[in-house]
């Protein structure tokens, strides 16, 4: 799964940390979602999409083999 | 693993401030045949126990079983929902790699030398759950830097 979170990061003018902290997880959450080393679960991802008030499919997008 | 189970963070050096000398105990018992005296207990003649016997390699295993757990259950500072599932992705490691070591050595060693791999092994799925989830957050954290 891809998503665009360190753009989205970038257009709020948001630090790893900034993030975390909003949703309550450490940065190296944050950090290992955006290097494509975790997928998180729903919630995480609801609570993101919330934040930067998008729809959670235009965050994350599935790749071919998921 | 959901926090039910686990322990506040500080057990983390207590467990490892504790496993080194238990350990150091363990190892100087077994091949020096260290003991401490005050450990030896004599027990009456009709006992189907060894009538004296030294506890020592009995407290320098419960130390290093007890240390360990306490390392590996010890919560990080922040536990969220990706240390929970590094967590279960090391467990599962320690298991395939304690048992494959564990194959590997029944083909190896033998008698004696076989009953020191059977002791290591008391040990090594804690070990190898510690090495690989401690691996993991600090190659994270590495690579949080870089980014």
């Amino acid at each position: 799964m891809q998503n665009t979170i360190k753009v989205e990061r970038a257009i709020k003018n948001m630090t790893q940390a900034d993030l975390a902290e909003k949703i309550g997880v450490s940065r190296q959450t944050i950090n290992a979602i955006e290097t494509n080393k975790y997928v998180p679960s729903t919630i995480l991802a609801l609570k993101m999409a919330k934040l930067f008030g998008k729809k959670v499919e235009e965050i994350f997008t599935l790749e071919k083999g998921d | 693993m959901r926090s039910k189970l686990l322990l506040p963070s500080k057990f983390k050096w207590i467990g490892l401030c504790l496993f080194i000398p238990f350990l150091i105990v363990g190892i100087l018992n077994r091949y020096n045949g260290f003991q401490f005296d005050f450990l030896t207990i004599v027990r009456e003649h009709n006992s189907i126990l060894n009538p004296v016997q030294n506890l020592t390699d009995e407290l320098a295993l419960t130390g290093s079983i007890i240390s360990l757990l306490m390392i590996a259950f010890a919560k990080e500072k922040h536990e969220d929902e990706f240390i929970y599932h590094s967590r279960l992705e090391s467990w599962e490691w320690a298991v395939l790699i304690n048992f494959l070591l564990l194959l590997v050595a029944c083909w190896i060693f033998y008698n004696e030398a076989f009953m020191d791999v059977m002791m290591y092994n008391l040990l090594t799925p804690l070990i190898i759950f510690i090495i690989r989830f401690n691996w993991v957050l600090i190659r994270n954290k590495r690579s949080e830097e870089k980014n």
